[in-house]
């Protein structure tokens, strides 16, 4: 399978151990990830609230970039997800449609709407499928009690997104059993992790994330996974403001989805650049036998 | 010809502060069609089984917006939420009361603060007192004048979105998706004459607080969509005011941020929110995260291409909310 691989800035920035667990898994599972350096931010929702349809024109042409190439786009964020999938939707609507493609004629990019973009959950789960990915295990997750933290972008709005459900999602927690975890229910997972508002008011930011991070805590979660970068900066990065909010220690170890993916695939701790999280993982990896 | 019927076990969240210490899930168990809504299930308890049970409803039609309330978790009516697909995702049916509401009993909640939120935004026109509304005449709106605010009129107050949102639950300083959305409703209706008031007092109102996670959108039973009517707000409000508030000077900050290098600058959108003084308070844990992270003091790659990014710009960033 061949995907153009859009990263996100993150995860060429402060998230680089997403990056690393991405290639490492894509190698694993098979699939090839076309690289255009071309591509640009996708706004992060932020973009979006400023001015709508330059957001939109910015992720038209990065669909475009993709259209060219014949290739359909790899995510690994649901925040990228979200906004290039909103791109496609919203240039349904003729008047935006006609704005967006008048500024990007001039620049000699058009964008016929023929790209679908899938974020590396729904292409494991949908298209490597679990069966695969569970021949594949060598290192079972030994039951390890874990929670899916979706982030809303991914989910929501779930007409939008193609989701059956926006509140109900269990893709996740399919991949996560497939693995040899125990996927842990929780009501935060599907809620926000705080991180629109980090900036904008932070201790309310940090009481959002706490309650999800508590939440999963008092439901066993020994670990949470993510698909989403910026939900891995609000509870990993953030968490210790988090745990003030909440007035106890969490001490959670938050994994992106293709850390532990790698890790159940038999990839080391170093290759999926573990020791980056600013929650250490490692009583989480005494969990779990080494590789078979 | 009837619907086979099947057995659904409900667990219904009972209450009453008045002589419980703390609150209860009584079980109940019926048979029904699999169409049949919520609603009509908790009315045959309390016709049946038990006459004490506490509800609000009226016309069971989707209406009148009273009867909204948790059901497995999910805000909404009971009246439009069959249990047959309920029962087949989660083997029984908890129903409890909305979210962000003080209980008054079992389902019955408080709806004091979201009235409140909703008056505060001033749900009404507000008319030039100069140009008044022409008496016995219509003051004629364009179609496509109206368009710009066609779902929020949908909208029954059911406070489903009020119930959903993480935003109200963790800050009282915000308003609501509710609330929001019906100023919005307000802001772009040509004949109301106080648009710019409406945006600059809202702005310091909690507009930023919402974290468009768009539960309130996925709650609404009429599809009114607040959380994107929401996001209109703050461009209008942007276009309106300039960015004057943290949450404005963030957007606007990022919108600047990879306008030149097609990729975000994380440490500069920072400094662009914060400001060089508030960059000081942000010193701490940029530290700890920079020891984990080295390379967030690093500029960034621009992208190749970058120059088209800025041409999109050009043709379409009027520099509103810019310095």
């Amino acid at each position: 399978m061949k995907l153009a691989y859009y990263p996100g800035c993150v995860a060429q920035e402060s998230g680089r151990e997403l990056d690393l667990a991405t290639r490492w898994v894509c190698r694993a599972v098979g699939i090839e990830l076309v690289e255009f350096p071309t591509f640009s931010c996708c706004g992060s929702g932020f973009l979006d609230e400023a001015n709508e349809v330059l957001n939109v024109a910015i992720n038209a042409r990065n669909l475009a970039i993709a259209e060219k190439a014949g290739l359909d786009l790899l995510t690994i964020c649901s925040t990228c997800t979200g906004m290039l999938t909103l791109a496609n939707h919203r240039l349904h609507d003729p008047a935006v449609k006609a704005r967006v493609d008048g500024a990007l004629r001039p620049l000699g990019i058009a964008y016929g709407g023929g790209v679908k973009v899938k974020h590396l959950l729904s292409v494991l789960t949908e298209e490597i499928g679990l069966d695969t990915l569970r021949a594949k295990v060598k290192r079972p997750l030994a039951g390890l009690p874990v929670g899916a933290f979706y982030g809303c972008h991914l989910l929501r709005p779930s007409d939008e997104m193609g989701q059956a459900s926006g509140e109900e999602p269990h893709a996740f927690e399919d991949l996560l059993a497939a693995l040899g975890a125990t996927p842990v229910m929780y009501r935060g997972r599907v809620m926000c992790c705080g991180f629109p508002i980090q900036f904008v008011k932070p201790e309310t930011a940090s009481r959002i994330a706490g309650r999800q991070l508590l939440d999963a805590k008092e439901h066993g979660a020994h670990a949470l996974a993510t698909p989403c970068p910026l939900c891995h900066i609000s509870l990993d990065a953030y968490q210790n403001h988090a745990e003030k909010a909440v007035g106890q220690p969490l001490q959670l170890p938050i994994f992106h989805l293709p850390q532990l993916v790698g890790l159940a695939l038999g990839a080391t701790p170093e290759e999926l650049g573990l020791a980056r999280h600013l929650v250490p993982v490692d009583p989480v990896l005494a969990e779990i036998p080494g590789p078979r | 010809m009837s619907e086979p019927t099947v057995s659904v076990p409900l667990e219904v969240y009972r209450f009453d502060p008045a002589t419980d210490a703390k609150p209860c899930y009584q079980k109940y168990a019926l048979d029904l069609a699999p169409h049949t809504p919520v609603l009509t299930a908790l009315l045959r308890v309390r016709a049946e089984v038990d006459p004490t049970l506490s509800m609000r409803y009226s016309c069971r039609s989707a209406i009148c917006g009273s009867c909204a309330m948790l059901i497995n978790s999910k805000s909404r009516l009971a009246c439009e939420t069959p249990v047959g697909p309920e029962l087949a995702a989660h083997g029984r049916i908890v129903v409890e009361p909305m979210r962000n509401q003080p209980v008054v009993r079992d389902l019955v909640v408080d709806q004091t603060p979201f009235w409140r939120e909703y008056r505060r935004i001033e749900p009404h026109l507000k008319l030039d007192k100069d140009h008044p509304m022409p008496e016995g005449k219509p003051n004629p709106m364009s179609p496509a004048e109206v368009e710009r605010f066609h779902e929020t009129p949908r909208c029954i107050a059911c406070a489903a979105c009020y119930s959903a949102c993480p935003a109200v639950e963790a800050d009282p300083a915000f308003p609501g998706p509710m609330a929001l959305a019906k100023l919005y409703r307000f802001v772009v209706d040509p004949r109301d004459q106080a648009h710019q008031d409406r945006l600059v007092r809202i702005q310091t109102e909690g507009l930023w607080l919402c974290l468009r996670c768009h539960l309130c959108t996925e709650a609404c039973p009429k599809d009114v969509r607040p959380s994107e009517r929401i996001r209109d707000l703050k461009e209008l409000a942007i276009r309106a005011q300039g960015a004057t508030e943290r949450g404005s000077r963030h957007a606007v900050g990022f919108k600047e941020n990879i306008r030149d290098r097609g990729t975000l600058n994380e440490m500069k959108l920072v400094r662009q929110t914060y400001g060089p003084v508030g960059m000081l308070g942000q010193l701490g844990q940029g530290v700890r995260i920079w020891r984990k992270k080295p390379e967030i003091t690093k500029r960034p790659h621009p992208i190749q291409g970058a120059d088209e990014v800025e041409k999109i710009y050009e043709a379409l960033d009027d520099g509103s909310g810019s310095k």
